[in-house]
């Protein structure tokens, strides 16, 4: 009769069964035939003896551990010898032959099913585990140079549960008691290996498969198997462990060591947990094993991971809060709004009042051309004299630099000093070349000069001009256009090169114009040109005039009563042009000239009248505030 | 590199700096390179203009992506921006329709912010001596009087001589004395903020 040894706990089973009846393991896939009786007990020096004759086949002698047993105790070489002793005393029960016949049953049978079909599997499956950790890849390697490694675990997993259960049940020689042999005493202890105990039953699964393997592969036929293993007597095997070994004494070890020792009452090899309830391993190398981690590729296959969503699970109750929180959040940050005024204040109806005081008589004025303030005459205005006298004085034909540089919103101060002056300019013939410094002076001077040479009753014919648009840089344009005003300016908005043809072909500095005429409402503006233009244009004396407003006249009249003068002549606000007008014979002024006059008399009027009335107001109101 | 780069532009601005203004002192010697170092800086204004023009639309693209309040006035700047670009590309600087968004939308607006301005200013002229009832404001209220009945002949009373040379005293010494002053104090303040550049004591321009 022949029992099967269960691969997951070791104990023997009919062979009737598939199933172990202890953990309920598979038993036909990968389970292990028990030796009957009368073959006598299994023993785990079996293997190990196919193995060490396979390791010594592979050149792996064991006197290579002659230094190990040279550090085995003496206690451990007197054991070994009774052994010796005891088993060459008594008679041989077996044959070496039933003994060769026997390892076969036992390294054959289990081997068939699993670990017959894929024995490259397991050992790419050891060599990565040795690998990993940190040994070599090497397939050759693998075959070859651990093999004294593997055959450690092999004998520490046969030595280990199959004896422990046979010992329990069988009355086998529990392995702490059955003497080894000086090479298996060796293996041991240069194995990194765990022994006897401390592997566990797929370990001793696997490794046993990589043995009968290497059992296969080698011939079997002329395997040697040590004297010894034909001298054990399964049958007299309870009766030495009933036997009282030779007296050993203990060893005198020191405190630190006794210390390291493990505790005696711990078995190293009493089973942790109970794995009778835990899972069988379907599939992988694993397979039919019990309480390991499942080793299926889907276990460790990469996948997306799930996507959760990020939405927040919130209740009624907690959504209602939060959304009371934003509203009082947000009316926070509203502002208050102010109270809400009527249209119709005093205020606002002092702001009309004064509005309508002003522009319903100019409005008036303009329509009916009233010319009942006397104009201002030339000479009751600065300036006007000598500008009319300079710009008599330009040769006809001659080129003239004129600057436009005031803002679109002071056309009805200067429009009419500058459209006498341009109407002059066209008469004369001459050359107008116009400037600016600022983004909007180009279209301002063009569209200055399309109506006033429409004046001459030929609309558009006037064509003896340039624009040469804008000078950028502020003062140091000027500073260029007075250096070099070719350089600065040298094409015109046409994309013409003026500066090669007639007249401005004679111009190489600003001093060939024949005069500079700057119109502009900035006192700043006309200061950077009387002061970066006006000393280069000293030495060949050409003049220098302004037309100007009144709000930049002050600051520009200086230069022109200076001795000597900076500027020659200049027209500023509406009465320079009246006046300036009048020297030249044009006394048409449609209204303008009252139009100002009665807005400044309403002005007067306005303030005085409302400071007047304010203050009479609040002479009372503070009186009462004194008597409270 | 963060040591050098300042070093080598404080060395490129007092070396252009001091050749313009060698330039004035010996025009015929350093005129040409003063010539040049102007021209550079005239069309790096050129640039800096139009990199204004670019932050502008820029400011309020962000503004209109933004929304709020002053969205719309963004949004009516870009609109306007972009139609003033193309019509001028189209037509030219001077051209017909230059001419027509100039006479039609710049100069009345410009017109009518001046005309709003003279409204506002006799508004608060009149209410000034309630909200300051000081010594200083009525001072500043005869001055500014005194200045209007001067500048015009009234139109019932005719030309007051007198106001007249009184407007015309205080338009120039006590208002050019003033302006004056500022001037003086501004050229005093350019100069040594000149020479301070030319020794590499002030960099506006970095480092």
């Amino acid at each position: 009769m022949t029992d099967i040894i269960c691969p997951l706990c070791g104990k023997p089973n009919p062979p009737e069964l598939d199933e172990c009846k202890y953990c309920q393991a598979p038993l036909n896939a990968s389970g292990f035939l028990a030796p009957s009786d009368q073959e006598g007990q299994e023993n785990p020096f079996i293997v190990s003896s196919g193995d060490s004759d396979q390791s010594e086949s592979q050149g792996l002698k064991p006197e290579s551990t002659s230094p190990l047993e040279q550090a085995i105790p003496d206690w451990l070489k007197n054991t070994e010898a009774n052994f010796l002793e005891g088993t060459e005393a008594k008679p041989e029960s077996q044959a070496p032959d039933d003994i060769a016949e026997q390892i076969d049953s036992l390294l054959s049978q289990p081997s068939t099913p699993d670990n017959g079909v894929q024995p490259d599997i397991d050992d790419d499956w050891l060599a990565s585990l040795l690998a990993e950790a940190g040994g070599e890849s090497s397939p050759l390697s693998l075959q070859e140079e651990p093999l004294d490694e593997k055959e450690v675990p092999v004998n520490a997993d046969l030595t280990g549960p199959s004896v422990e259960e046979s010992n329990g049940d069988e009355g086998v020689l529990p392995p702490a008691q059955i003497e080894k042999p000086d090479w298996l005493t060796g293996l041991e202890a240069s194995s990194k290996i765990k022994v006897e105990g401390e592997i566990t039953p797929s370990e001793a699964f696997v490794i046993g498969a990589g043995v009968a393997d290497t059992v296969e592969s080698a011939d079997t036929g002329s395997m040697d198997i040590p004297d010894w293993i034909g001298k054990i007597e399964p049958e007299e095997t309870p009766s030495d462990q009933e036997e009282p070994g030779p007296q050993i004494a203990p060893a005198e070890l020191p405190g630190w060591l006794e210390a390291l020792r493990p505790d005696d009452s711990v078995s190293a090899t009493e089973p942790v947990e109970d794995l009778s309830a835990a899972d069988v391993v379907t599939a992988g190398p694993l397979v039919g094993l019990r309480g390991v981690i499942n080793a299926h590729p889907s276990a460790i296959r990469a996948r997306k991971p799930p996507t959760y969503s990020i939405k927040l699970r919130v209740t009624d109750e907690q959504r209602a809060r939060v959304e009371m929180m934003v509203a009082l959040l947000a009316d926070e940050q509203k502002p208050k709004p102010l109270p809400s005024q009527p249209v119709l204040t005093s205020r606002n109806i002092f702001r009309l009042v004064i509005a309508a005081a002003l522009i319903l008589p100019i409005a008036w004025m303009i329509i009916t051309g009233s010319q009942q303030v006397p104009a201002p005459q030339p000479g009751e205005v600065p300036g006007v004299v000598d500008f009319t006298q300079q710009v008599q004085a330009i040769p006809a034909g001659s080129p003239v630099l004129l600057a436009f540089d005031y803002e679109a919103g002071f056309s009805g101060e200067m429009n009419l000093a500058i459209s006498t002056l341009i109407n002059q300019l066209t008469i004369k013939n001459n050359f107008m070349t116009l400037v600016t410094t600022i983004p909007s002076g180009p279209a301002l001077a063009e569209s200055l000069i399309s109506p006033s040479t429409s004046l001459e009753g030929n609309p558009g014919s006037y064509s003896y001009y340039t624009n040469l648009g804008y000078i950028p840089g502020g003062t140091l344009g000027l500073v260029g256009l007075a250096l070099s005003p070719k350089s600065v300016l040298p094409y015109s908005l046409d994309g013409v090169n003026v500066w090669q043809s007639a007249p401005l072909d004679t111009v190489a500095t600003i001093n060939d114009f024949s005069a500079i005429i700057v119109l502009t409402n900035d006192p700043d503006t006309a200061r950077s040109w009387v002061e970066q233009v006006g000393p280069v244009l000293k030495e060949d004396g050409t003049p220098l005039l302004i037309v100007t407003s009144s709000q930049a006249e002050p600051l520009i009249r200086p230069y022109y009563e200076a001795n000597p003068s900076q500027v020659q002549g200049m027209v500023s606000s509406l009465a320079g042009g009246l006046a300036y007008g009048r020297s030249v014979g044009n006394i048409q002024q449609n209204g303008e000239w009252d139009a100002f006059s009665i807005a400044i008399t309403a002005s007067v009027l306005i303030i005085l009248i409302g400071s007047i009335s304010r203050a009479v107001m609040k002479l009372p109101m503070s009186g009462k505030k004194k008597e409270s | 590199m963060k040591k050098i780069l300042p070093t080598s532009n404080a060395i490129i601005a007092v070396i252009s700096g001091l050749l313009v203004l060698l330039g004035y002192f010996f025009p015929g010697v350093f005129g040409n390179i003063q010539s040049i170092l102007i021209g550079w800086s005239i069309i790096l204004a050129a640039f800096a203009l139009l990199l204004g023009i670019f932050n502008l639309a820029f400011v309020h693209w962000k503004k209109t992506k933004a929304g709020g309040a002053g969205g719309i006035n963004s949004i009516v700047l870009l609109v306007s921006l972009g139609i003033t670009i193309i019509l001028v590309s189209l037509s030219g600087p001077t051209g017909a329709l230059s001419l027509w968004i100039f006479n039609s939308f710049q100069v009345p607006v410009e017109i009518s912010l001046l005309a709003v301005l003279a409204v506002v200013l006799v508004y608060a002229a009149a209410r000034l001596l309630t909200r300051r009832p000081k010594w200083y404001t009525v001072l500043f209220l005869v001055t500014v009087l005194i200045v209007l009945l001067g500048s015009v002949p009234l139109f019932f009373l005719g030309e007051v001589a007198p106001l007249v040379a009184l407007r015309g005293w205080l338009a120039q010494v006590p208002a050019v004395a003033g302006a004056r002053g500022l001037l003086l104090g501004v050229a005093l303040g350019t100069v040594a903020t000149g020479i301070r550049i030319l020794m590499g004591v002030d960099r506006p321009y970095g480092g």
